[in-house]
């Protein structure tokens, strides 16, 4: 039963249109991703490549049109196992030029009922979310220890109020808030920001999902709490061991995390692998933009003699009017004249360079 | 550096908030003083950086804003290249803001979105002088080279500008009246990692060319230390270290300053665990909604405090701990100091 | 397959696409019916003064009284004095627009004036504002009216001077509200950082990009209340008074005939005040979404 991923992403397409309505925003652009049983996938990205959108299509939360327009969503645990965008070829048509999308039909309506159906059971029992903004993410009317309550009522095996209550305290203590009998009373407004992403890290374990999602976890935290929550979660990690998806910008929180690391750019998967390997950050062994990205953050050294930092030209990729060919190539400084044709004209696949990690960049393809 | 003269000074600067509001509440007596700032006291000479780093609330922004009168302070003084600017009212300070511009944090701020960039940037050229068209579009080709912008940008608005584009654009605003001092809020924290160095280089290098002074404002503790000459912690309002860059982030004195820069380390690659790792109990961070404003303000979260076995002396109100030297250019506000 | 346009215009480059295009296809529709409402008043003032009517509306025909549509050269019939119904129906938007106008004047000047005392300084300006305001809006306006007319005499000036009037809080909030908005935005903080005064900043940044589309809306808005509280007001007598038509005056006149099956003399203008106010509101809804679309994606 156990064999195979937990979750396993196949040519995932979610775009939306701008605000015209004359061109798609490719959101996510052929998507595969894989996550393990036990083990944290963390998924790095600039702002608009595609990572939270990917969270959001597993999750079928895109509302959006024309949203989630192919793909597969391979879930796979205990008690499910099912394609969560199943028949989704009913109720889309594409048409392709040159191997890119150019027009969508999707009947949207019939899809989010579909939709629905398909994830009623899944969303929030075997599929939990952490948000970035925990106060806007947590009914602002109820105590944090009753939202837990009732999702623990609504998602498990447990059925009285007074056992579900105890679970809650359970799950409170579990994220280290002090006090949690205190706690469990308080609105999320009464607690600090600190305080709040803990009760909602407590309320996604509470329903023991099979698959955690974390999307941004601490982005918006001061530096310390920020270290607290990280801390939080890795203790989590090894001791509830749930399989987690983790999304951040902060490729500290993902070294931190992380057993296996997804690098998104523009809508898809630069480079996929075990987390040593791509955040080494040795230039011969990873993706350009990864180094790049590693290297643009200030190092010790840079901070002691006050050297320049090495920035990544340009702008960060604008999915509406992709380049034909690979899509970090306008920034990219590590083209050769070797590939440069190669670079510009045609976006190269995700070639498989060692035991597991895959990289999409025509430096590693013969 | 030594020779270099003060540009701006502030004395024992204070900003309270009064939490009440309404025509009742302010009929009451008793009102809620909320310190944003307290009794905050620094100085940057010229060509100078200094960092200010805290966290969400502790009043770094206000101190920016209320060194260039964007809000009132309660009390102290503020002086700029020597004369008391702190009375001064806001048509008497125009002249200064010629001199003193600021970065805001949020990309937008500074962009009106109804406006073309052309506009936004001539606007600034044209606020304290009257130059020609021609030298207008002098100016603002200069800028642009300045701030590495395309120029094909110019007739576009700000809303169809990304992220790093907006900020450029508001970097080159500031710089169009030509300023010598600069507050600059948060202006990495709103764009993506790529970005960063992009802007961190350019203000490092803007600061070079033009001989700008800034305060530097932001929680990135790297970027900070990266950039600044001297750094300021500040923890609910008050200063509680000064002092060299990497003295700060090297061998802190403070324990707050110490759990800062430790919780930078422990989440990079885990190696130099510093001080005060050892000194955290399972306390740490418990209690960050406590937010006292007499006696050490650090206290309830404090390692050291915790270690010490709570002296009453801490948090007493009458003995609050006072911002005192500790070696070379190096101040810092506790009772009990690392070492 | 209209999306192929991708390649060869970079569509995220709004700026220099004309005013027109930006607006969608219903907008268009708005706007241009809207426009055309204006156009028919334009047209009246044009008629009345070049005397190039049908008839004399205030011609009286006794011969002809409550003839039905069509017959005798009057094209919607007469009312009950013989006059061409035609002919007072163009005339009598006249009865709106001035008084109409000087409404929205009053408004928006003032409700402006209240509004940024109460946004851009605040304190206990805008404490006193916004109770002034509430003041005004507790009050029913139909009773301040028909006390004003009871002072001095029925007339739609007069009327029209409590409608501005009752309509200042009105503006006020939302200028109000918007520069509450904007300063959230902190762009207003960042052009005092800047060095401009402030009244560059509240004219120019304030009220002239930021706050137009909200003023037009307005105004059109308060055209179409005008008519509709002229009518209202027309049914209790105390409206534009006879013998100058208003489409008001004309409903409640034809009324009397409506249920002996005479319905013209009501119906026509009771269509012409439905196509009117449906037109302005339509105006400012497309007006609004059109500028309001303006610099953002």
């Amino acid at each position: 039963m156990t064999d195979g991923p937990v979750l396993k992403i196949e040519n995932l397409y979610t775009y939306f249109y701008t605000r015209s309505r004359q061109a798609f925003i490719r959101s996510v652009d052929g998507v595969h991703l894989e996550i393990e049983k036990g083990q944290t996938l963390g998924i790095v990205g600039e702002s608009g490549s595609g990572k939270s959108v990917t969270a959001l299509s597993v999750m079928g939360l895109v509302t959006a049109e024309p949203g989630v327009i192919s793909g597969k969503v391979g879930l796979k645990t205990a008690n499910v196992q099912k394609n969560l965008l199943q028949d989704l070829s009913e109720y889309v048509k594409t048409a392709t030029i040159t191997g890119r999308i150019m027009d969508v039909y999707k009947d949207n309506r019939r899809w989010q009922k579909n939709v629905d159906r398909v994830m009623r059971g899944i969303r929030g029992r075997e599929i939990s979310m952490i948000f970035q903004n925990p106060k806007l993410s947590m009914n602002p009317f109820t105590s944090v220890g009753r939202q837990i309550q009732e999702s623990i009522l609504l998602n498990t095996a447990v059925r009285s109020a007074a056992e579900a209550r105890d679970r809650a305290l359970y799950w409170l203590e579990k994220v280290r808030i002090d006090s949690p009998r205190l706690r469990y009373d308080n609105n999320p407004y009464g607690l600090s920001g600190g305080m709040c992403q803990r009760a909602m890290i407590a309320m996604a374990l509470s329903s023991e999902p099979s698959l955690l999602i974390a999307d941004e976890p601490t982005t918006g935290l001061d530096a310390t709490i920020q270290s607290k929550i990280v801390e939080l979660l890795q203790e989590i990690k090894t001791t509830v061991g749930v399989t987690t998806m983790l999304i951040s910008h902060d490729i500290d929180v993902i070294r931190a995390l992380s057993d296996q690391v997804a690098v998104m750019y523009g809508g898809t998967i630069l480079e996929h692998g075990p987390a040593d390997a791509i955040l080494s950050g040795a230039m011969a062994q990873s993706h350009p933009y990864t180094a790049a990205l590693m290297a643009s953050i200030p190092n010790r050294e840079q901070i002691r003699t006050k050297a320049y930092l090495q920035a990544i030209k340009g702008e960060v990729l604008d999915t509406i009017n992709l380049p034909e060919g690979c899509r970090f190539y306008p920034r990219c400084e590590q083209v050769t004249d070797r590939i440069q044709e190669h670079c510009r004209l045609r976006e190269p696949g995700l070639l498989s360079i060692s035991n597991g990690h895959r990289i999409r960049c025509w430096r590693y393809q013969q | 550096m030594t020779t270099a003269k003060t540009i701006l000074e502030v004395q024992n600067l204070k900003k309270y908030y009064s939490s009440s509001k309404g025509l009742f509440t302010s009929l009451r007596k008793t009102t809620n003083f909320i310190p944003a700032v307290d009794d905050v006291s620094f100085y940057i000479k010229e060509n100078e950086t200094m960092g200010l780093v805290g966290e969400t609330g502790c009043g770094k922004t206000t101190i920016g804003k209320t060194v260039l009168k964007l809000t009132p302070p309660t009390a102290g003084r503020i002086l700029y290249d020597g004369k008391d600017i702190t009375g001064l009212s806001q048509a008497g300070f125009r002249p200064y803001r010629k001199q003193m511009q600021m970065i805001f944090q949020d990309l937008d701020a500074a962009l009106n979105p109804k406006m073309r960039i052309r506009s936004i940037l001539k606007e600034a050229l044209t606020v304290h002088e009257r130059p020609s068209d021609a030298q207008v579009d002098r100016r603002i080709a200069e800028l642009l080279e300045m701030v590495n912008l395309k120029k094909g940008k110019l007739n576009n608005f700000p809303g169809e500008l990304s992220g790093g584009e907006k900020r450029r654009v508001g970097i080159a605003r500031s710089l169009a009246v030509d300023p010598r001092f600069v507050v600059a809020d948060e202006p990495t924290s709103a764009l993506d990692v790529s970005i960063q160095a992009q802007v961190v280089n350019l203000l490092r290098d803007l600061q070079q060319r033009l001989k700008l002074s800034y305060l530097f404002i932001s929680h990135d503790l790297r970027v900070v230390e990266l950039i600044s000459h001297k750094v300021a912690v500040m923890y609910l309002g008050q200063i509680v270290e000064m002092g060299m860059a990497g003295k700060i982030a090297s061998a802190p004195r403070h324990p707050y300053t110490a759990v800062l820069w430790s919780s930078l380390v422990d989440k990079t690659t885990g190696e130099g665990k510093s001080v005060v790792s050892d000194l955290e109990g399972q306390h740490w961070g418990v209690f960050d909604f406590e937010r006292p404003t007499t006696g050490c303000r650090f206290a309830p979260r404090c390692p050291v405090y915790e270690v010490k076995g709570r002296p009453p002396f801490c948090t007493n109100p009458g003995t609050p701990p006072e911002l005192h030297r500790v070696g070379e250019a190096h101040m810092v506000r506790c009772h009990y100091p690392l070492q | 397959m209209r999306r192929f346009s991708q390649y060869a215009f970079e569509i995220s480059d709004v700026s220099h696409v004309s005013f027109w295009k930006k607006a969608g296809p219903m907008d268009r529709v708005y706007i241009g019916y809207g426009l055309l409402v204006v156009l028919l008043v334009v047209i009246s003032y044009l008629l009345g003064a070049t005397g190039a009517l049908p008839y004399d509306p205030q011609e009286i025909n006794l011969e002809l009284i409550m003839a039905p549509p069509n017959t005798g050269g009057h094209l919607l019939g007469t009312d009950f004095m013989g006059r061409d119904m035609l002919s007072r129906l163009i005339i009598s938007i006249q009865a709106y627009f001035l008084p109409g106008l000087l409404a929205i004047g009053i408004a928006i000047v003032f409700g402006t004036c209240f509004g940024v005392f109460a946004g851009y300084w605040g304190g206990a300006l805008e404490t006193a504002t916004t109770y002034v305001s509430n003041l005004l809006n507790s009050f029913p306006r139909l009773v301040l009216i028909l006390l004003m007319v009871a002072a001095f005499k029925p007339d739609i000036y007069y009327i029209m001077i409590i409608v501005g009037v009752t309509n200042i809080p009105v503006v006020a909030s939302l200028i109000h509200s918007k520069i509450q908005f904007l300063k959230q935005k902190n762009f207003i903080e960042a052009a005092t950082a800047l060095g401009l005064n402030n009244c560059t900043i509240i004219f120019k940044h304030i009220l002239w990009h930021n706050c137009r589309s909200v003023l037009i809306i307005q105004a059109t808005l308060g055209m179409a209340e005008a008519i509709l509280m002229e009518t209202s007001l027309s049914y209790l007598g105390f409206g534009v008074q006879e013998p100058t038509p208003s489409w008001g005056n004309m409903v409640q006149a034809g009324s009397n005939y409506f249920m002996q099956g005479k319905f013209w003399p009501s119906t026509a203008p009771a269509l012409a005040i439905l196509f009117a106010i449906m037109g302005f509101h339509l105006l400012g809804d497309g007006l609004n979404s059109m500028l309001e679309r303006k610099g953002d994606r």
